[in-house]
């Protein structure tokens, strides 16, 4: 394959500039994340650690295959909502390895409030279980949780992707031959005492684990039996009475062995066939992209210098270079692994979306993965473009995405706006996963673009009423808009409810991409079978 | 066939043919032939004119080692990749990319300008694109004024090119 040329010149202003104000960006991510990783605070994990019992970050680390990278998703799930007192929202989920095979992992954090489920708890662990589904991967739960937050009960039982969603998950993945291991590691009450009792295989830790429907308190309330926590639901209980656990364990590194040699006895199936080579890093340093980004949102980027620094050795099979040229679209390898790659280089015309839409085709026939870098402001409007079929074309393309039967992987390198967020392969088009860089914004429309729409149809109503509105009463109308596009197109925005499954920094783009492919091979991939094109 | 390994840092392009019992061998232009047979895996016999040459060879993870003649050479195959020619966007052209309006106009009739200055500024589908000159040269004439509509393809200035 032949490398992508770079233009890039390193010792310009402008890049300097970007550069540094991109740097900037990443600090703060970095920053945000490991305020997040610290969940409870201090005094929390002092009176965690007291009971003998090891935080979720050492449990998961524990869990794991030596020196190996735990992908972590949604780390900074809830992010600025419920006052921040639900930091990564109280559970840590991600993909890791065990005896060299990859397991989704959902982990409680019980210094945050107790483990209790937020909206955005529940949220992120049906997520988890989700990926399980899709890539066809084993599911561990380290549960350590007071089940529901009492508070917010309205948002978190009733409707369908509620709590009781995670057990009929669970239902559902075990009659797809997904095997579920618990390891009760803290409390397990009412619903939360599902997870275990509808897992293959149940660990529990004498001394701290509880399993109940009802706690002492709710038991005493009821019927007047006065009982403690470990006589009602502990280890003895459930593992030599009523066969709720399978396997008792002393502590929690006992309890972590034991899900290993669980996990070892698996016989998985064979992962899915691609045709693999040896990974090469990319001839461009990545950190480039810093500076390739700019500053101002509002300028385009030559997005091959992106992609020239995320495939491996630069290597980079154009297709139909001169055709479309708003979207880059070509083969290359990430981390060994074959991928078709679609790229925005600009506003899709026609050309762009059947470009795309052939494209998707090949690599779908092909079974390649595909990987969508979106940066994308929308489908080019205006009525030679509708009168061009635009509408049509896009629907290819919305089409294509929608039926490819290969993993599909979207990273929001910068604008993700209107239908072309669909045509890109947006959270609703099922990427197994959606990243974003920090610089991202998305929305329906521009903020700009919302205030003026809403602008003119404020000004019609009142024109008809034979009224004008002033330039004070004009802002105060578009003003507002503004600075609600402007806060929730923000990726802090997005990720704190669970749009995307976390904001990483550009630089480790290649590696979240191929243990995200690496992950999806569990999967055999179907036959393609796509819809109906209108022509 | 050809073969192309690196040694040292440097990348050699050998062809071969095989004629009956010789070898062809082309590197720089110079044709070379060589009779070669192996007396045991790995080690060769290889004449060159009137020069005979014992030579092992033991293959390492990536590449091979050669010993001749007390010397060892660490050489790897090597794929040949292209550069691809990425149309350079550098000379720049003065048409519109896109239909939108004119946001912001930086010259005037007569102005001289220098390959790279910013001309004009076209907003379109939220974003700014950059009209820059692409040469030195001196504005004829300035097609469009601020808040003009603009079609995509439309010449923006009228730019003539100063004679070096």
């Amino acid at each position: 394959m032949d490398i992508i040329e770079t233009n890039v010149d390193t010792s310009i202003k402008e890049y300097k500039e970007n550069f540094k104000n991109y740097e900037k960006l990443v600090i703060d991510l970095k920053k945000n994340i490991s305020i997040a990783q610290q969940g409870g605070g201090e005094e929390k994990i002092k009176l965690h650690k007291s009971r003998d019992k090891m935080l979720v970050r050492e449990r998961i680390d524990a869990l794991l295959d030596p020196d190996t990278p735990f992908m972590e998703f949604n780390s900074l799930a809830a992010f600025g909502m419920y006052d921040d007192n639900a930091p990564c929202a109280g559970i840590v989920t991600g993909i890791g390895l065990i005896h060299g095979r990859e397991v989704v992992i959902v982990a409680n954090d019980a210094t945050v409030t107790g483990g209790t489920y937020y909206p955005m708890t529940v949220k992120k662990h049906l997520r988890a279980q989700e990926i399980a589904m899709e890539n066809n991967l084993p599911c561990i739960y380290l549960v350590d949780s007071g089940g529901a937050f009492l508070p917010m009960q309205d948002e978190v039982f009733p409707d369908r992707e509620h709590f009781g969603r995670i057990f009929y998950n669970q239902a559902v993945m075990s009659a797809r031959s997904i095997p579920q291991i618990s390891a009760v590691m803290g409390s397990c009450t009412a619903g939360g005492a599902y997870v275990p009792a509808m897992s293959d295989e149940t660990i529990i830790i004498k001394g701290t684990g509880t399993i109940f429907l009802g706690g002492p308190p709710l038991v005493k309330a009821a019927t007047g039996e006065e009982v403690s926590a470990e006589d009602l639901g502990g280890a003895d209980v459930h593992c030599k009475e009523s066969g709720v656990s399978d396997h008792y364990a002393h502590n929690d590194m006992e309890a972590i062995h034991m899900t290993r040699n669980i996990v070892e006895n698996l016989n998985r199936p064979e992962k899915t066939y691609l045709d693999i080579t040896k990974p090469e890093e990319p001839a461009y340093n990545a950190k480039e992209i810093y500076g390739v980004i700019p500053k101002d949102s509002r300028k385009p980027f030559p997005v091959r210098e992106i992609v020239a620094r995320i495939v491996d050795g630069s290597k980079f099979h154009e297709f139909k270079t001169l055709y479309g040229v708003t979207i880059v679209c070509g083969f290359a390898r990430i981390m060994g692994y074959p991928v078709g790659i679609l790229a925005n280089d600009g506003v899709l015309f026609s050309e762009s979306a059947l470009k795309g839409t052939h494209f998707i085709e090949i690599c779908c026939q092909r079974k390649i993965p595909l990987v969508f870098l979106q940066n994308i402001t929308g489908f080019m409007v205006g009525r030679k473009y509708e009168a061009g079929g635009i509408a049509k074309d896009g629907a290819k393309m919305v089409s294509a995405v929608a039926n490819a039967n290969v993993p599909k992987f979207t990273v929001i390198i910068a604008g993700s706006f209107g239908a072309g967020n669909y045509g890109m392969c947006g959270r609703a088009y099922g990427p197994r996963q959606l990243w974003m860089w920090p610089n991202a914004r998305i929305s329906v429309m521009g903020g700009e673009q919302a205030a003026n729409v809403l602008l003119t149809v404020k000004k019609d109503q009142l024109w008809r009423k034979g009224k004008e509105l002033t330039k004070e009463e004009e802002k105060a109308i578009t003003e507002p808009i503004l600075k609600k596009y402007e806060k929730e197109g923000n990726p802090y925005y997005s990720t704190a409810r669970i749009w995307d499954d976390g904001i990483i920094d550009p630089v480790d783009t290649r590696m979240v991409l191929g243990l995200g492919i690496s992950a999806s091979l569990d999967a055999p991939i179907p036959e393609w079978r796509p819809g109906v094109f209108r022509m | 066939m050809f073969i192309n390994y690196e040694h040292e840092n440097h990348v050699y392009n050998v062809s071969i043919e095989r004629r009956d019992k010789h070898y062809f061998i082309t590197y720089d232009n110079t044709e070379y032939k060589v009779e070669a047979e192996e007396n045991k895996p790995g080690q060769l016999k290889i004449k060159i004119g009137d020069r005979i040459i014992k030579s092992v060879i033991t293959e390492g993870e990536k590449e091979k080692f050669v010993f001749v003649d007390g010397h060892v050479f660490k050489v790897k195959p090597v794929e040949l990749t292209g550069i691809k020619k990425t149309e350079k966007k550098e000379e720049g052209d003065l048409f519109s990319p896109i239909s939108g309006r004119v946001v912001s106009v930086k010259v005037k009739n007569g102005n001289t300008v220098k390959k790279g200055d910013i001309l004009m500024v076209i907003e379109a589908m939220k974003m700014e694109y950059l009209i820059r000159a692409p040469f030195d040269g001196k504005v004829e004439k300035v097609n469009f004024k601020e808040r003009d509509l603009i079609e995509i393809g439309q010449n923006t200035v009228e730019l003539k090119k100063r004679e070096a």
